[in-house]
C-alpha cells in the first residue's frame, strides 16, 4: 500500500518543474561561497574547511530549511486545491501511508539536493585550486544534514497539510531558522529540529562531533521525527479534513 | 480604485496575514538590535545611530525579499485557490485594475513593516543612550531606500506569483532574492547593480567599509545614491508594467 501511495505522489510531481527549484539554491550558493572564497583566500587559508564555512553556512543555516519548507507545501499543494483532501482520504489507503509517501518522496528529493551540493562544493573547490584531500568530516556533514532535513521536513509537512496557504508554512520555516540561530548559540541546539541541521552539517563549526553527541543527535532526530509524524497521523485520522 | 483597494485589505483581514508579518519582522528586530548589542559591549564607538542602521540595511536584504515574497504570494494565492479570478471579472473590475489594487495592498503592508523597523531603531537608540539626537534626516533616507526597493520587488513578485499559479516559483523566487540579497556586497558593483534585491544596501545611507580589521561607517552623500535611485525607480515602473500587461492579457 505504502508503495503505491509513493508512486501516486511521484506521478503527481511528473512535469512539475520541482527539479529548478532543487537546483537553483545549491548553485547559488556554491556559487556565491566559492568566488567570497577564492577573492579572499589569503584569510581563508584552511582549504576545504574554509571553503566549507562560506558555502555550507547560508546553505545549511538558511536556504536548506527554507527549501524543505517548499518542497514541503509543495507536496501537499494539489491535496489542497479542488477539495481533493476529501477526496484522498476516502481512498483505500491508511492516514499514516498517506503522510509517509510524502516524507519519503520529499526524503528521496532532499538525498538528491544533497548529492548535488556536495559535487558542486567539490568542483567549486578544484575550480578555487584546492589540491589537498577533502575533510574526513565530508561523510558525516552529508548523512547528519540529510538525517536533519528529514527531521525537519516532518515538521513542515505537519505544518503544510493543516495549512491551506502554500507561503505561510514556508514564513514559520524561515521564522524558525532564527529560532534555531539562538538555541545554537544557547548551547540547546540539541532540542530544536532546525538547529539539529546547523550541528550535523557543521556549517558554524566545523569540529566533528564525538561518538556521545552522534548518538544524542540520531536519538533526538528519531524522537522528533516520531512525535510529530504520529502526531500528524493521528490528527489526520481524529480530525475533519477542511478542503 | 481605493474600493478595490480596501477590499483587497479586507479580504485578508482573517488570513492572520499581519500577525505573520509582525512577528517576522520582531525576528529580524530581535536578532539584529542583539548583534549590535554585543558590537556595542565589545567597542562601544558602536553606540552610533549609524551602525544600527547599517546592520539593519544588511538583513533586510535577507529578510525583506522573502517577506515580500510570502505576502505577495498570499495577496494573489487566495484567487487561485478559491478560483475567485473569473468572479472578481465578471463584477466589471478591469484586470489591470485588480493587478493595481493588489500591487498597492502588498506595498501598503510592506510600508507599515518599514515605519515599524524605524520605530524600533528609534526606540533601540534612546534605550541605549546614544550621544547623537535621532538623526531624522539619516532615518527618512533609509526608509525611502528601503520602501523603494520594497515597492520593486513586490512588482517582480506579483508578475511570478499572478502569472504562475504554482506559488513555489514565486516563494522559491524570494528565497534566491534574499540569498542575493545577503551576498550582494561580495559582488562587484557592475553585476551588483543588475540585481533589484542588492538595493537594501545599495540605497542604505550608511555604508560599511573593512579596513585593517576595523569596521569604517560611511554616510554617503544623497546626490551620490541619486542615479541608482532613479535606475531603481526606472526598473520598478518597467517590471510592474510589463508584469500589468502580461497577466492582464493570459487566459484565465
Amino acid at each position: 500500500m505504502l508503495r503505491r501511495c509513493i508512486v501516486a505522489e511521484w506521478m503527481k510531481l511528473r512535469r512539475s518543474h520541482v527539479w529548478m527549484i532543487l537546483m537553483i539554491l545549491p548553485v547559488i550558493s556554491v556559487m556565491v561561497g566559492t568566488a567570497n572564497f577564492y577573492m579572499n583566500q589569503g584569510v581563508l587559508k584552511k582549504e576545504w574547511y574554509s571553503l566549507w564555512s562560506q558555502v555550507g553556512l547560508f546553505y545549511g543555516e538558511f536556504f536548506l530549511p527554507i527549501l524543505i519548507a517548499i518542497l514541503s507545501a509543495y507536496v501537499c499543494r494539489l491535496e489542497h486545491l479542488n477539495k481533493n483532501w476529501n477526496m484522498i482520504m476516502t481512498s483505500p489507503v491508511s492516514a499514516a501511508g498517506i503522510f509517509l509517501a510524502k516524507w519519503i518522496v520529499v526524503g528521496v528529493m532532499l538525498a538528491f539536493v544533497q548529492i548535488f551540493f556536495f559535487i558542486l562544493y567539490f568542483l567549486g573547490g578544484k575550480l578555487a585550486g584546492l589540491t589537498s584531500s577533502l575533510p574526513e568530516e565530508l561523510t558525516g556533514w552529508f548523512f547528519r544534514g540529510w538525517i536533519a532535513a528529514l527531521t525537519i521536513s516532518t515538521v513542515q509537512l505537519a505544518l503544510s497539510m493543516r495549512i491551506r496557504s502554500f507561503a505561510l508554512p514556508v514564513g514559520i520555516g524561515l521564522c524558525s531558522v532564527f529560532l534555531d540561530l539562538g538555541m545554537y548559540v544557547a548551547n540547546l541546539g540539541m532540542f530544536f529540529p532546525h538547529s539539529l541541521l546547523a550541528i550535523g552539517m557543521g556549517v558554524l563549526s566545523q569540529t566533528g562531533l564525538t561518538s556521545g553527541e552522534n548518538v544524542l543527535f540520531i536519538i533526538m532526530n528519531l524522537l522528533y521525527s516520531v512525535a510529530v509524524s504520529t502526531g500528524a497521523i493521528h490528527g489526520m485520522t481524529k480530525s475533519d479534513a477542511v478542503a | 480604485m481605493m474600493k478595490a483597494v480596501s477590499l483587497e485589505l479586507y479580504k485578508l483581514r482573517h488570513k492572520r496575514l499581519f500577525l505573520m508579518v509582525i512577528l517576522f519582522l520582531t525576528v529580524e528586530i530581535i536578532w539584529t538590535f542583539m548583534a549590535v548589542s554585543v558590537s556595542i559591549s565589545r567597542n562601544s564607538d558602536y553606540a552610533r545611530w549609524e551602525f544600527v542602521i547599517a546592520i539593519l540595511s544588511s538583513m533586510n536584504g535577507l529578510f525583506f525579499p522573502i517577506l515580500a515574497a510570502i505576502c505577495v504570494s498570499r495577496i494573489c494565492d487566495m484567487e487561485h485557490k478559491g478560483n475567485t479570478w473569473k468572479l472578481l471579472l465578471t463584477v466589471s473590475v478591469r484586470h489591470s485594475m485588480l493587478y493595481v489594487a493588489k500591487y498597492i495592498s502588498a506595498s501598503i503592508i510592506m510600508l507599515g513593516v518599514c515605519i515599524m523597523q524605524g520605530i524600533a531603531i528609534i526606540a533601540f537608540g534612546m534605550v541605549n543612550e546614544f550621544g547623537q539626537p535621532v538623526p531624522f534626516m539619516l532615518l527618512i533616507r533609509f526608509l525611502a531606500g528601503t520602501v523603494l526597493t520594497n515597492m520593486t520587488i513586490i512588482g517582480l513578485q506579483q508578475w511570478v506569483a499572478m502569472a504562475v499559479k504554482n506559488q513555489a516559483f514565486a516563494v522559491s523566487l524570494g528565497m534566491a532574492g534574499g540569498f542575493i540579497g545577503l551576498a550582494a556586497d561580495l559582488l562587484p558593483g557592475a553585476v551588483r547593480r543588475f540585481f533589484v534585491w542588492s538595493y537594501y544596501t545599495g540605497l542604505s545611507p550608511v555604508t560599511q567599509n573593512y579596513a585593517n580589521e576595523k569596521v569604517q561607517l560611511i554616510v554617503e552623500d544623497v546626490n551620490a545614491l541619486l542615479p541608482a535611485m532613479v535606475g531603481l525607480i526606472v526598473a520598478g515602473i518597467a517590471i510592474f508594467l510589463a508584469g500589468n500587461i502580461h497577466v492582464s492579457r493570459q487566459e484565465i
